[in-house]
C-alpha cells in the first residue's frame, strides 16, 4: 500500500506502513467487535424478547417483586423537580418508595416540593456505612407514604446517592437521573432479573431512549417522534446502538461494565460492600459496575449484572454543539478513569471473561480507540501528502471501515423494528438509515476530538459536576 | 494487489448493498403490516363485543381471523373474571382462539410460546396440551409461566412432579415459585406440605412451600413450623427466610427459633430473627432486642428498634430506657426511631 517516492528512506515507509495498519487493523477490530455484539444481542433478544404489555407484566410479577428504593438525586432543578416527582410517584410497582436528594441546591428545589407536596421536617434512622456530605434535614408528608426528601449539603451526584443509600431500607435501590423521564412500567421490567434468579442478581440496567422530538405530557412520553435537530437525531442512532446493541450483547456475554446513571438497579448490600459511589470520578455509574465486579470476582462468589432490552428510560439529549461536547468529554474522562483505577483487572485472567473480554472492550473502544483515529487523521494525510501512502488503498480500508459500520447501525435498527418497534412512523427508518451513513462525514471526527478533550482533562486531573444545559422537554398543549 | 483493491472495493459495496436492501425491506415489511392493522382493527372492533359478552361471533374462516381472536382473548383474560369467564371462553374457542394459541406453543419465539401457554390454561379443553407440551418447553421461562397458569386455574399436574420437571430449587431458583406454591396450596395444601417430608426435594423448594404454607389457614401448622424450627438452627443462605416465615406465622412454637436467630452470629440472621420477634409478638425477646440497638450493623439496630415499638409498652419502656442510658449507638438508634414513629 505504498509507494515509495525517490526520497524515501526504508524507514520513513516502514513507520507509515505501521502507522496506516495500526489505524485500519483499531478500526477493523472495533467495528468486527460491534458485530460480535449484534450477534449476542440478536440470540439475546430471540432467547428473551421483551414483554409486550404492561398489564402483563403487573399479572407474572407484581406478586412477587420486592420493595424497592428508588433515588433520585437533585442539583439545582427547580423548575422540572415537582413534575418529575410527581411522574416517580405514579410509577406502576407495588412496593417503593422514593427519595429525592436534594444535593444543597442554590435554587429553589427544596423550597418547590415542600410547596408542592405539603411536606414538613421528620426524623429518619439512617446507616452510617456511606460517606457523604452533611445531611440537614429529611421532609416527608403523611399524605404521600412513597415520597421522603433528603436536603443535604453539596456533595456531587456520587455523594446524594451515598446518602440516599444510606437513607435506604429496601434491599434494592434504583439510582435514577431526577430530570429523566421513567416508563410507567420500567421498575416491573429492570426488577425481572431480580425476580428470575434473587440469589445471584446484583446489577440490573435498562435500556435509556432520547426523548427530543417526543411529546411529554404529565411526565409521560405520549408521542414518540424524531427530532428535527441534526445532533439529536445523530445521538438517537447512538443510543440505538449504545443499548440494543452494545450494553445487550455485553450483558448477555456477562462482561457488562456500565450501568447508566440515569436508570439502574442495585442490590444494596453489595453497593455498600464495595463504599457505594466514589467520589473522586465524573464516571461514577461506570465505576460503581467495575466495583462490583471485582469485589465479586475478589470474593470468588457467582453474580450476575443483567441488562433488559426494553425502554425504561427517557432522557433530553443536548442539541448545541458545546453542550454535547462538554458531555461527552465528560464521558470520556469517566471511561478513562475507571480504566486507570481499575487497570489491574484488564486482560487480567484472574478476572475472567470481565477482565478479557469486558476490559478488552473498554482498552480498545475507550482508551485507544479515540487516539489512534484521531491520530490516523492526522498522519494519515500528511503521510500521503509526502507521497508515502498510497491513496487507492487507503479509501478501500476506509470505505470497509465505513461501511461496515453503517451496516452495523442498519441492524441494529433492524432490532429495533422487529422486537421493540417503538417508532410509530415508518418514516422514522430512512430518516435513522440516512443519518446511520452522514454521521460518518464530519459529526464521528469531531465526537473524537471531543473524546481526546477528555483525555487531556482526564491527564489534567479535571475534576466537576459539568454544565449541562438543559431546554426542558417540550409538553402536551393543554387546554 | 490489484486483486485485493478491487475486492476490498467489492467488500464494501456488498455491506453498502446489503443495508440498502434491509432498509427496503424494513420499509416494505412496515408498510405491509400497517395495512394488515387496519385489518386486524376491523376484525377486532367486530370481535370484541361479542366475546366481551360471551356470545358466538360470526366468524370467517381465515386464518387472519384466528389470530386477532387468540390476540383478543390473550388481552382481555386479564380483564374478564368471575362467571363471564366462561361465556367468553366459549366465545372463544368459537372463534378459533384456542386452536391459534394451541398452534403458538410451538412458535419459535419463546415470549409468544408463553403468553399462548398462560392464555390457553384458561381453557379446560387444553389442559393436556398445555401440560405437555409447554410444562416441557426448552426454555424455562415458559415451562414456569405455563405452571403458574395452570396452577392459577386450579389445573396443575401434581405438585411432586411439577418441583421434578420444572427444577424448583435447583435450577428453576425465581421468586415466581412462591406464588406457585401458593396456588398450589390452595387447591390442595396438604400435597405442598408433604414437599416437607420429601428427602429428595431441594430446600429452597421446600423453603417456597413454607413460605406458601405460612399464609395458608388450611395445613395444621405445628409440623410445619417443626421443620422450620430444624431448618432454622442450621447456619446457610435461607435461615433469614425460614426466621422470616417463622415471623409470619406467629405460632408460639416459633418463639424458641426466632430468639435462637437473635443470639446468631451472622447479622443478616439477627436482622430477620429481630424482624420476626417483632412480627410474632414476642415480648420476651424484649431484653435481647434491647441489646440488639447496640448491635454493630445498622439493620440489626434498626430491626430491634422497630420490633421494640411493635411489641406494646414493653418494647417502648426498653427504648426509652435505651434512650436515656444505653450506649452511644444504642441511644442514637432508640432516639431516632422512636422521634420517626412519633413515641417521643
Amino acid at each position: 500500500m505504498i509507494a515509495s517516492p525517490h526520497w524515501a528512506q526504508d524507514w520513513m515507509i516502514g513507520a507509515a506502513e505501521t502507522i496506516a495498519l495500526v489505524v485500519i487493523v483499531t478500526g477493523l477490530l472495533q467495528v468486527g467487535f460491534y458485530v460480535v455484539q449484534l450477534g449476542y444481542a440478536a440470540f439475546a433478544l430471540s432467547n428473551r424478547p421483551p414483554v409486550p404489555r404492561g398489564a402483563t407484566l403487573w399479572r407474572r410479577y407484581s406478586g412477587e417483586a420486592p420493595p424497592i428504593t428508588v433515588l433520585a438525586p437533585a442539583f439545582n432543578e427547580e423548575l422540572t423537580v415537582v413534575e418529575s416527582v410527581r411522574s416517580l410517584l405514579a410509577l406502576e410497582y407495588p412496593d417503593f418508595e422514593i427519595l429525592l436528594i436534594n444535593d444543597g441546591s442554590k435554587d429553589g428545589t427544596l423550597d418547590r416540593l415542600v410547596a408542592a407536596f405539603g411536606l414538613t421536617r421528620v426524623e429518619r434512622f439512617v446507616d452510617d456505612a456511606l460517606s457523604h456530605a452533611r445531611i440537614r434535614a429529611f421532609y416527608a408528608n403523611p399524605a404521600q407514604p412513597r415520597l421522603l426528601v433528603i436536603d443535604k449539603d453539596n456533595g456531587g451526584k456520587a455523594d446524594a446517592l451515598n446518602a440516599g443509600i444510606n437513607a435506604c431500607r429496601t434491599s434494592l435501590f434504583c439510582a435514577i437521573d431526577a430530570d429523566s423521564i421513567l416508563e410507567p412500567d420500567a421498575l416491573l421490567r429492570v426488577v425481572r432479573p431480580f425476580i428470575d434468579d434473587p440469589d445471584l442478581t446484583i446489577a440490573a440496567g435498562g435500556t435509556i431512549r432520547i426523548a427530543n422530538g417526543c411529546t411529554i405530557d404529565s411526565g409521560r412520553v405520549v408521542d414518540i417522534r424524531l427530532p428535527r435537530n441534526f445532533l439529536a437525531l445523530v445521538q438517537i442512532m447512538e443510543y440505538l446502538r449504545a443499548f440494543l446493541m452494545a450494553r445487550l450483547a455485553l450483558g448477555k456475554m456477562q462482561v457488562l461494565t456500565v450501568i447508566s446513571g440515569a436508570f439502574g438497579l442495585f442490590n444494596r448490600q453489595r453497593v455498600v460492600e464495595v463504599g457505594g459511589y466514589s467520589h473522586a470520578t465524573v464516571g461514577e455509574d461506570m465505576e460503581l459496575v467495575v466495583k462490583l465486579h471485582r469485589h465479586m470476582r475478589d470474593q470468588k462468589k457467582p453474580y450476575r449484572i443483567e441488562f433488559i432490552a426494553e425502554p425504561v428510560c427517557w432522557t433530553e439529549c443536548p442539541e448545541d454543539l458545546a453542550v454535547l461536547g462538554r458531555q461527552r468529554s465528560r464521558w470520556q474522562r469517566g471511561a478513562l478513569e475507571c480504566f486507570a483505577k481499575h487497570r489491574a483487572m484488564c486482560l487480567n485472567p484472574r478476572y475472567g471473561r470481565i477482565g478479557m473480554i469486558g476490559f478488552g472492550q473498554i482498552l480498545l473502544v475507550d482508551v485507544i480507540g479515540p487516539l489512534v483515529e484521531v491520530l490516523g487523521y492526522l498522519l494519515v494525510p500528511l503521510l500521503y501528502g509526502l507521497g508515502l501512502l498510497a491513496l487507492p488503498w487507503l479509501l478501500a480500508f476506509l470505505s470497509v471501515t465505513v461501511t461496515f459500520g453503517i451496516f452495523v447501525s442498519v441492524a441494529t435498527l433492524i432490532l429495533e423494528e422487529i422486537q421493540l418497534r417503538r417508532f410509530p412512523r415508518a418514516g422514522a427508518i430512512p430518516i435513522l438509515a440516512a443519518i446511520a451513513v452522514i454521521e460518518n462525514f464530519g459529526y464521528r471526527q469531531l465526537s473524537n476530538v471531543w473524546r481526546i478533550q477528555g483525555w487531556w482533562q482526564f491527564l489534567r486531573k479535571q475534576q466537576g459536576w459539568g454544565t449541562m444545559t438543559r431546554k426542558g422537554f417540550a409538553t402536551a398543549p393543554t387546554g | 494487489m490489484t486483486g485485493k483493491l478491487v475486492f476490498l472495493w467489492e467488500f464494501s459495496l456488498l455491506l453498502s448493498a446489503v443495508a440498502l436492501l434491509a432498509i427496503s425491506a424494513l420499509l416494505l415489511a412496515r408498510v405491509a403490516r400497517d395495512r394488515l392493522e387496519r385489518r386486524r382493527e376491523d376484525i377486532r372492533l367486530r370481535l370484541l363485543p361479542s366475546m366481551l359478552r360471551g356470545q358466538p361471533a360470526e366468524v370467517e374462516r381465515s386464518r387472519l381471523f384466528r389470530r386477532v381472536a387468540a390476540d383478543l382473548t390473550v388481552e382481555l383474560a386479564e380483564l374478564v373474571r368471575g362467571n363471564d369467564r366462561e361465556g367468553f371462553i366459549a366465545a372463544a374457542t368459537q372463534a378459533g382462539a384456542g386452536k391459534e394459541l394451541a398452534r403458538r406453543l410451538r412458535s419459535r419465539a419463546s415470549q409468544d410460546r408463553l403468553i399462548a401457554a398462560e392464555a390457553l390454561a384458561m381453557f379446560p379443553q387444553y389442559e393436556g396440551t398445555v401440560s405437555k407440551v409447554a410444562l416441557g418447553d426448552k426454555n424455562a421461562d415458559v415451562r414456569l409461566g405455563a405452571a403458574l397458569a395452570l396452577a392459577h386455574e386450579g389445573r396443575a399436574p401434581p405438585v411432586g412432579e411439577l418441583v421434578r420437571r420444572l427444577g424448583i430449587g435447583s435450577t428453576e431458583r425465581s421468586l415466581l415459585v412462591v406464588s406457585l406454591m401458593r396456588d398450589l396450596a390452595r387447591s390442595d395444601p396438604h400435597a405442598v406440605a408433604a414437599l416437607l417430608y420429601d428427602f429428595e426435594i431441594p430446600d429452597a423448594a421446600k423453603l417456597a412451600a413454607t413460605d406458601a404454607l405460612a399464609d395458608s389457614a388450611a395445613v395444621d401448622h405445628a409440623p410445619l413450623i417443626a421443620w422450620m424450627a430444624e431448618a432454622s438452627e442450621e447456619e446457610g443462605d435461607l435461615r433469614p427466610r425460614i426466621l422470616r416465615a417463622l415471623g409470619k406465622v406467629g405460632h408460639p412454637s416459633a418463639h424458641e427459633a426466632i430468639l435462637a436467630g437473635l443470639d446468631s452470629e451472622s447479622w443478616p440472621v439477627r436482622t430477620t430473627a429481630a424482624e420476626a420477634a417483632g412480627r410474632a409478638a414476642l415480648v420476651t425477646a424484649v431484653p435481647r432486642l434491647s441489646e440488639l440497638l447496640d448491635d454493630g450493623q445498622w439493620w440489626v439496630r434498626f430491626r430491634a428498634g422497630e420490633a421494640l415499638m411493635r411489641l406494646g409498652s414493653a418494647g417502648r419502656a426498653a427504648l426509652r430506657k435505651a434512650a436515656s442510658d444505653g450506649r452511644p449507638a444504642a441511644r442514637a438508634a432508640a432516639t431516632t426511631i422512636m422521634a420517626e414513629q412519633g413515641a417521643t
